[in-house]
């Protein structure tokens, strides 16, 4: 009698461990590595790593800041077009003969990069707009301004941008700087500095209000907290992460495409989720949303490898998408009953 | 976001406020025709006013999908409506073959598919309590997926049914024949909504879930249903599609998901759900189509299109929630 009830609580807890979002998205993630890893053999050498982290640093920055405005209890469909629209502000103000320019055009985007931040912000936290449907609205605004400077995909860049792909690539790098690439590459170091920015933030009082934020609005309010700034603070800092995310991306083509982020948003969306943040907001740690993105890139590599034809890759990323989210749901309804 | 405090209402202010974002709507709908006849020739000539409408019934039927979906709560919205119509005409353009009688077939398969999509999504949403965000974007993927793989390597063949093209692309005189569509099934939605007790149970659920199940609804039950009308709905939307375009290829739907959820903001719809006045969602779907004639008439290219459609509906959106906000 005795063992039967502790056997069913063994289960039971076993279960309630599984349903931790936080620990299915990282049991889904280790399946993930250990199938990419098995299936590539040269997955353990420094080109490769190198090579993947190249792949996958988007995806894990804008990631990463959908999840602040997401746990904010926001949502940025937005994020895609704002990544194009800094490329295309990036590559405008940029002339390739002139190293200087390159300065100005990050503080120009920086600044831009704030203002696309405030805007959703506005929406999201003063205005009270859906989230959805206002950075919906927002990110055909993005569309527009990124087409009038750049109608098509091309612009110019500094040289010494190709410093935030590849140390190697920039002819006056220092012999020191240019070892130290080839085994830190330079997405991993704005990597870190998103991982850092949030880490900083989330020991503010600002991080604790946007978890209070999210989890209830009312109730934080009624705390005092100022909601509406909260939720915009969250916004900017979200676009600060894209603007990172801007930096790789011109660094590694030398060029502004309008549309190039586009498909970027939703996958974002769907890393934070299959990083087991909650959508409804409060719940959930930042950092799940890089193993979400990691896992969602890993997914790709196995299609990748598993010969699958590129035809079928919207489907299959679409049903692992939904296997990822369900799945933990599906272990939730067929607990056993108390 | 949801939770904004309740307060009383009275009836009259409800129904001052239900009507009050229809005639905004349509006020502004006049003036961009005021705007557009005074600056551009021939904007208001017939010919040109029922193109409009003809272009925005397309936009105003899938936003009816849309409507009813968003007026169950929950968050719900469907991403998948596009892609669900997309798949249905590129499924039933090579069985139709340009003839009539396979029609009714096409008719049942577009049934059977839209039931199953709809069921997908609304059995995720509902049942395993997924955010509908998520599971119809991924559900749009799958679809979408289906199709590329479909596709690939293959010309699409087929054209639709005489019949179908008559109904969505031709005019009786100038009147476009899809119009007498989207009336009928005005009628029928009003009916529905406003005068049986689905509309009550429906808005009901969206309105407040709790006082809904607590009431004896089985709140899973609507929204899944409501997923799976959505979903029949826009799968019949495929063949209109298709017979308006006369060929289906494999991005034909996936433009009018956003321009869905866009004319039921503009038609004053709530996306908290418990509402849904499909003349104000008509109203929004010739807002946006005006405005996108009217942006596209002033040579703006693309650029001057996305950026008007943006800063217009943001506008919108802000003075919508002004009058929402309760601190």
């Amino acid at each position: 009698m005795n063992e039967v009830s502790k056997t069913g609580n063994v289960f039971y807890t076993f279960k309630g461990l599984l349903l931790k979002p936080e620990v299915s998205s990282f049991l889904i993630f280790i399946i993930m590595f250990v199938i990419t890893a098995t299936l590539q053999e040269s997955f353990f050498t420094v080109k490769s790593i190198v090579r993947n982290i190249n792949a996958f640093t988007p995806l894990i920055l804008l990631a990463m800041g959908q999840a602040v405005v997401i746990v904010a209890g926001g949502l940025d469909l937005s994020s895609g077009a704002a990544l194009s629209l800094f490329t295309c502000v990036l590559t405008t103000v940029m002339k390739r003969n002139d190293p200087v320019t390159g300065i100005y055009a990050i503080l120009v985007t920086f600044a831009v990069a704030i203002l696309v931040g405030m805007v959703n912000g506005v929406g999201i936290g003063y205005l009270r707009i859906p989230p959805v449907i206002v950075t919906f609205a927002t990110s055909y605004m993005w569309l527009g301004i990124a087409l009038f400077l750049r109608p098509t995909p091309g612009g110019e860049s500094v040289d010494w941008f190709r410093a935030f792909y590849k140390i190697d690539a920039v002819a006056g790098a220092p012999a020191v700087l240019k070892t130290i690439g080839t085994f830190i590459p330079p997405a991993l170091v704005l990597l870190i500095i998103g991982c850092l920015l949030w880490f900083i933030i989330s020991k503010t009082r600002t991080g604790r209000y946007i978890y209070a934020v999210g989890s209830n609005i009312e109730s934080a309010y009624v705390s005092g907290i100022d909601t509406a700034r909260t939720q915009m603070l969250a916004c900017i800092i979200n676009s600060v992460f894209i603007f990172l995310a801007a930096l790789f991306f011109v660094g590694q083509n030398q060029s502004g495409d309008a549309r190039m982020g586009g498909p970027l948003t939703l996958k974002s969306i769907a890393a934070v989720v299959v990083g087991g943040i909650s959508l409804t907001g409060g719940r959930g740690s930042v950092y799940f949303a890089l193993l979400g993105a990691l896992t969602l890139s890993f997914v790709n590599k196995i299609i990748f490898f598993a010969n699958i034809p590129n035809a079928y890759q919207t489907l299959v990323s679409g049903i692992i998408i939904i296997v990822a989210i369900a799945g933990p749901a599906y272990v939730m309804f067929s607990k056993p009953k108390q | 976001m949801n939770t904004v405090m309740s307060r009383p209402k009275f009836l009259s202010f409800r129904i001052y406020e239900k009507y009050k974002k229809i005639v905004v709507v349509f006020i502004l709908i006049v003036l961009l025709f005021v705007f557009g006849a005074t600056t551009l020739p021939n904007f208001l000539s017939v010919e040109q006013v029922f193109m409009t409408i003809k272009l925005a019934s397309f936009t105003a039927l899938f936003a009816l999908c849309q409507m009813i979906v968003i007026a169950g709560g929950g968050s719900g919205l469907d991403l998948s409506v596009g892609y669900t119509a997309t798949i249905t005409a590129v499924l039933t353009a090579s069985i139709m073959d340009g003839k009539n009688e396979p029609l009714l077939l096409a008719v049942l398969i577009a049934l059977a598919l839209g039931v199953m999509i709809g069921l997908a999504n609304g059995v995720l949403t509902s049942y395993l309590k997924l955010p509908p965000l998520v599971v119809t974007l991924a559900i749009a993927d799958i679809l979408q997926g289906i199709v590329n793989a479909y596709v690939a390597g293959k010309a699409i063949t087929g054209r639709p049914s005489p019949i179908l093209v008559t109904i969505a692309a031709k005019f009786t005189g100038k009147f476009p024949n899809i119009l007498f569509v989207l009336i009928l099934v005005t009628s029928i939605t009003m009916i529905i909504l406003n005068k049986t007790k689905w509309g009550q149970i429906l808005f009901g659920v969206g309105a407040n879930e709790r006082t809904a199940y607590l009431s004896g609804i089985n709140v899973k039950k609507v929204r899944c249903i409501a997923f799976t009308v959505s979903g029949v709905l826009s799968s019949l939307m495929g063949l209109l599609l298709l017979g308006n375009m006369g060929i289906a290829f494999k991005d034909m739907g996936s433009n009018y998901v956003l321009p869905s959820i866009a004319a039921v903001v503009i038609g004053g719809v709530s996306l908290a759900g418990g509402e849904g006045n499909y003349l104000g969602v008509i109203l929004g779907a010739i807002f946006l189509q005006t405005l996108t004639n009217l942006l596209i008439a002033f040579g703006l290219g693309d650029a001057g299109k996305w950026l008007g459609f943006g800063i217009i509906l943001f506008a919108m959106l802000s003075a919508y929630a002004s009058n929402r906000r309760s601190r």
